[in-house]
Parts: C-alpha cells; structure tokens; sequence
C-alpha cells in the first residue's frame, strides 16, 4: 500500500502533490522518466484514437457533401467503423512481395509513422504541464523530423520493387521536398516577431504582443496552408495517391497493418500541421486571455455543452438508419453522451482548481483550433479538383516560394523601420523581456496595415510578373494556335502553287 | 490572304476582380458546405435528388422504382372468381423478340352458364426471365391485360434453373427466401 501511495505519488504533478501532505520521494524520476512517460502514452492513445476518428469523419464529411449517407451499419450512425477498420487491418494477412526488398519494405512503414509520432512531443497541446518536452528549437524539431517521413516513401516506392510504387514515391517525395521549402520559408516572418523556435515560446510572444500572428503575417499563413496541403499530400495536391489516376502511389504494394502504418502517419501528419499552423499563426492554445480568466464551474458548463451538442448530432444522425435496432443504439448513445454532459457541468468543476481548469480549457481550445484546421482540409479536399502535375510544381516554385521569400523581405522592411528610436526606427515598438513588442495601439495597427494593404499587393504584382508568361497554361488554347498556325502555312503554300482544279479549269 | 486570326478573349473588369480574390474557388466551397450543413439537420427521404441525403439504405428499406418500371412478369387473376384471365391466344409470344414465352393450351368443353362451348384453355405458362429484355411488347400485346410487368425487380436466383418461371410462380410471385437474423 505504502509503495502504491509512493509510486503514485512519483508521478503525480505538482498540482496533485499540493493537495495531499506527503512529500515527493524522488523529484528527478518523477519530472524526467514517468511523468513524460504518462504523458507519452496518454498523448499517443488519444492521438491514434484521434487518427481513427478523423478516417471516420473524413468518411462522413464527404458523404454529406456529396448527400450520401456515410457509414451507418457498424454501431449507432456507424460510430464504432474506426474499430472494426482497425481490427479487419490487425487480422488482415501480411503480404510481402517476393521480389520486394524485405528488410526495405519492412522499414519504410516505420520510419514514416516514427516520424510523424515523434514530432507529438513537442507540440504543445496545452499550458503548463500539458507539454511532453518544452524544447527551445521545437519548431525545428519538428520541420525536421517531420521531412524524414519523406525518407519512410522512398524506401516504400523503392522496397517494394514495383514500377507502380516506384512512380508514386517520386512523384510523392518530389512534392513533399518542394513544398517544404515554401512551408519553411513560410514560418520565418512569424518567427521575426516570436523571436524563439520554442512552441510555447511562440504561444507566448503572441500573447504578449496580443494579437495572433495571422493578422501580422496573413500571406505567411496563405503560403504555410497551402504548403502543408501539399506536404501531407492532400487534395488537391494528392497526386501521390489520386485514386482515379493511379493504383495507389507509393503504398500499392502494402496492405494490413503496415499499410495502416502508413495511413496513421499520413494523418498524424495532419495534426501536426495543423497544430503548427495554430501555433505559429492563431495564437496556440489561447484565446483572447479567456483562459487565464476560467473558472472550474465555467469550464464544466462548457464542456457539458459541446457534449450535448455532440449527443443532438449523434442523435439527429442515428435517426436516419431504418432498422430499429439501430435507432435504439443511437438513443442509447445520445443518453450516454447526455449523462457525460452532466457529470462534465455538475461533477467535474468539484475535482478542479482554477489551475487544472485553466490547462483543460487550453487543451479544449488548442483542440477547437485544430479541429477546425482538419475540418478545412477535408472541406478543400472534396470540393476542389486535383491540380495536374506540372501546375503543381509550377505553384510550389513559382508561386508559394518567391510569395514566402518576398513576405521575408517585406516584413522584415517593415520591422527595422519600426524599430525602437534607440535602435534608429520610427519607434512603433518597444522592448520586454529583450525582445520587441509592438506598441498597443499604433504598433499593431501599422503591422497589420502594412501586412494587408502593403505587402499583399507588392507580392502579388511581383508574382504576376514573375509568372506572366505561364499564367494560363492552357492545353486547348496552345492547340488552337498549333492549329491556326498549320492551317496559315497551308494556305501560303495554296497561294505558292494553285490548285490542280484551277489548273484543270484553264 | 490571311487567315482571320481569333483574338484572346479580354478580361472584363469583373473577371479579373474574380480571378484577384479567388472567388470562384469560395463559390465552390459555398456549395459543398451548404450541402454539408443541410445533412445534419434535414429529414431524410431517399431517392429525392431535392434533399440533403440521396442515399436509399436498400436492403433495409425498400428502393424506389419509377412509376414505368418494367420487372418481373406476372399473369393477373380475374378478382372476381380468381381464375386466370389468360385466354391462350398465344400472342405474347409471337410478339416476345427473343422467343421466351412459351404458352401451353388444350381444346376443351367448358360449361357456360346454359351453353356448353368448345373452348382454348391455359395449361402451363413458361417465362424464361434470363432470355426476357423487358421490352414490354407482350404485355402491349396481351388483349385481356393478363400479362403484366410489375416494378420487383429482384429476379436473382442461385442456379439457372430458376430463371424458368411456371404458370404457378408468374400468378403468385416469386417466392424470395427472406434470412433471418
């Protein structure tokens, strides 16, 4: 008993250990091995859960646009599809090719998924100890960790010994390398304004400065939105994997678990950019200081309610399956979510303080962002078309990185000329902390003037310049002139020679 | 002479506004998110390109057929005495284009109120659903609006025997094996 109490104590965070009057046995263990190692593990089941879900809403998403259904047999309104998916990829038979490399193949769905999963640590999902690691170059961290997924399709294309394969990872790694630039370059003139590669650092700086920086930097998140289109290789850049063009890309020859592999590092990449783009450019897991301001009562109220929401949805879904079955299930489920709603606003504000509502609440609205950053994807995904393969070079390199690099350039104008007069600018900005803030109100005001008013128009008038032979690029057009063309040599060579009939009529 | 050369179409002011702002790419947006939107609160009535929801849960519920349909064969009774309104007159299947109805008659004394009348009567009646294009011209041929092409349409069978309908079968439906759960 005495060792359960000290284990559990171990582990526990400061907030808990406040409570009780023991003292923590051994603080080294517990802040470096197995509090991270809790974290770990809730971080990456909830993620996994997540990444099941997300098929699986993926799936609903587009069915009702397209007014379909979407699953509806497995569980009420086919809420249990993600596990019966992944139990049917457990037990599905693992098949490796013959002719396949083995060790190749079997590699390459582990790298890709390691490196999706690793870049989890450094996220940060909430304030204070809902981080795994705080590190000071984690944005970097993940860019580049992030890039050796690319290294996981390779050797998937290259393993498999499949022409088929082999195509999809070229096109694939060719893509994701050309749009990492852009998304690289993307980031920095938020960075300029951050002044630190640390997540939380970033969250931080734009709480202090007060404003999200996508209203400093709308052109850095145009270009970074786009760019992580293009690296997670969705719609509409999924030329890797487009189901109506290619077998499967570079994923043709997998299938069971370690295709899931793939799939799960596919969609975990997702979340990872979504959750740097909310971190860079729409203020983390912030939300105008409501968080700091939170009570318990406050946040059960609120989670009660996204929960009764949740259950209307589930409930309105459910009664659209015909076999009454079904529609019991779904009741039940609605109740389920009900009961959940009130032991949320009734039960759980007694269990918190004001500090552990306020991390929750952070990690509900970090959620919230990235949910709606998801949504986004899925939206673009089953609206738009699939751009062919040279428009999507031609707007990875003609567009997205001269629009980033000239961002740099500009923003950077921007900020020397509002330096500090100490510093020899204008004085839109002061220091704190030794790092520059805007002043409120001016200093804000001219950044995001400048930003709109100035720099989207300079860019996109540089941009036309640069590409104002290849805009257009039309094929129909291109063979009309081909046409037109042949059709004036024909004529001349008629106007060199006459006809044998005019000839004949002589 | 040259040839009429065709000028690029110009851009009105409009358009380039348009293009600028990306508007036609939020128009499309617009579409599929109203579409979106609407399945989650709209009821739902399958096979109604109005709604939200198009989809038919088809073994669960039964599919819409149009009102013109033309699917499995059947040989109508006479509602008032239940006996067969078929009077043998062979016509269906001089006029079925790929010879899949076979009508089977005999000559017969049948007694009609006083009067005893030599008559042709129906013995057995094959429709072979597998040869059968569903053209509808025996059933504009039959004179007595006996054969008749209803909207069921599950004609499925596990061997090719099946396909052969008897007079039984065309007068009372097919008889479907219904699985219980």
């Amino acid at each position: 008993m005495q060792a359960i109490l000290a284990t559990l104590l171990l582990v526990a965070p400061d907030w808990v250990v406040s409570l009780t009057r023991e003292r923590r046995p051994n603080t080294f263990w517990a802040e470096y091995i197995l509090w991270p190692v809790i974290q770990i593990l809730v971080v990456l089941f909830i993620v996994l859960t997540l990444v099941a879900y997300l098929v699986y809403l993926e799936r609903k998403v587009s069915a009702f646009m397209q007014a379909r259904l979407g699953p509806m047999r497995v569980g009420p309104w086919g809420l249990l599809q993600p596990l019966a998916d992944g139990i049917k990829l457990l037990l599905k038979e693992d098949i490796i090719p013959i002719k396949a490399d083995r060790a190749v193949f079997i590699i390459a769905p582990i790298v890709s998924v390691v490196a999706a999963l690793v870049v989890l640590a450094v996220v940060p999902w909430g304030a204070a100890w809902a981080t795994i690691a705080n590190v000071n170059i984690g944005l970097l961290f993940i860019l580049a960790v992030s890039s050796v997924g690319v290294l996981g399709l390779v050797l998937a294309g290259w393993g498999s010994n499949s022409k088929y394969s082999l195509l999809g990872a070229l096109r694939s790694s060719a893509q994701m390398v050309s749009y990492e630039i852009g998304m690289g370059l993307s980031i920095i003139g938020a960075l300029m304004f951050a002044r630190t590669l640390s997540m939380s650092g970033i969250i931080d700086a734009q709480q202090a400065d007060g404003v999200w920086y996508v209203f400093f930097q709308p052109l850095g998140f145009l270009v970074y939105a786009v760019s992580a289109l293009g690296e997670t290789n969705r719609a509409p850049f999924d030329l890797p994997e487009a189901e109506s063009e290619l077998v499967a890309g570079y994923h043709t020859e997998y299938s069971g678990f370690r295709w899931a592999l793939f799939f799960m590092a596919e969609y975990s990449g997702m979340i990872v950019t979504s959750a740097v783009a909310v971190t860079v450019f729409l203020g983390g897991w912030s939300l105008f200081g409501l968080e700091n301001k939170i009570k318990p009562l406050a946040f059960g109220i609120l989670l009660g309610l996204t929960l009764l929401v949740l259950a209307a949805v589930v409930f309105r879904g459910s009664r659209r399956a015909v076999n009454p079955k079904a529609r019991t299930a779904g009741a039940a489920t609605t109740i389920l979510f009900v009961i959940l709603a009130l032991f949320a606003a009734l039960i759980l504000p007694r269990w918190l303080n004001q500090d552990s509502a306020r991390v929750l609440f952070s990690v509900g609205v970090f959620a919230a962002k990235i949910f709606l950053l998801i949504y986004l994807y899925m939206w673009f995904r089953w609206t738009w078309p699939r751009y062919r393969y040279d428009q999507l070079m031609e707007l990875g390199w003609k567009w997205m990185i001269p629009a980033a690099i000239a961002n740099i350039v500009l923003t950077g104008t921007w900020f020397v000329l509002a330096l500090p007069k100490s510093q020899g600018g204008v004085g839109l900005m002061h220091e704190v902390n030794k790092r520059l803030v805007p002043n409120w109100p001016w200093g804000i005001a001219y950044f995001i003037g400048t930003a709109f008013i100035v720099t989207i128009p300079i860019v996109w008038l540089l941009l036309v310049t640069i590409n104002r032979r290849s805009r257009d690029f039309n094929l129909h057009e291109q063979r009309q002139l081909q046409m037109q063309l042949r059709r004036e040599r024909l004529e001349k060579m008629l106007q060199e020679q006459p006809r044998p009939a005019e000839i004949a009529g002589q | 002479m040259s040839a009429a050369k065709t000028p690029a179409p110009k851009r009105t002011i409009g358009q380039l506004i348009r293009r600028l702002l990306l508007l036609d790419l939020f128009k499309g947006l617009m579409v599929t998110f109203r579409y979106n939107a609407r399945a989650l609160y709209e009821p739902r009535d399958g096979g109604n390109p109005n709604q939200a929801i198009y989809t038919e849960q088809y073994p669960l519920e039964a599919a819409r057929v149009s009102e013109r349909f033309r699917g499995a064969p059947r040989l109508n009774l006479d509602p008032e005495n239940g006996s067969t309104l078929c009077i043998a007159c062979d016509l269906c299947a001089l006029a079925c284009p790929v010879d899949c109805i076979d009508v089977g008659s005999i000559r017969r004394e049948v007694r009609e109120g006083e009067k005893v009348n030599k008559k042709k009567v129906l013995t057995t009646f094959t429709f072979d659903t597998s040869r059968c294009m569903f053209c509808n011209l025996c059933v504009e041929a039959c004179p007595t609006d006996c054969l008749e092409l209803t909207q069921s349409f599950e004609l499925a069978v596990y061997h090719r025997a099946g396909f052969r309908w008897d007079r039984e079968m065309l007068e009372k439906g097919i008889n479907y094996v219904r699985y219980a759960k």
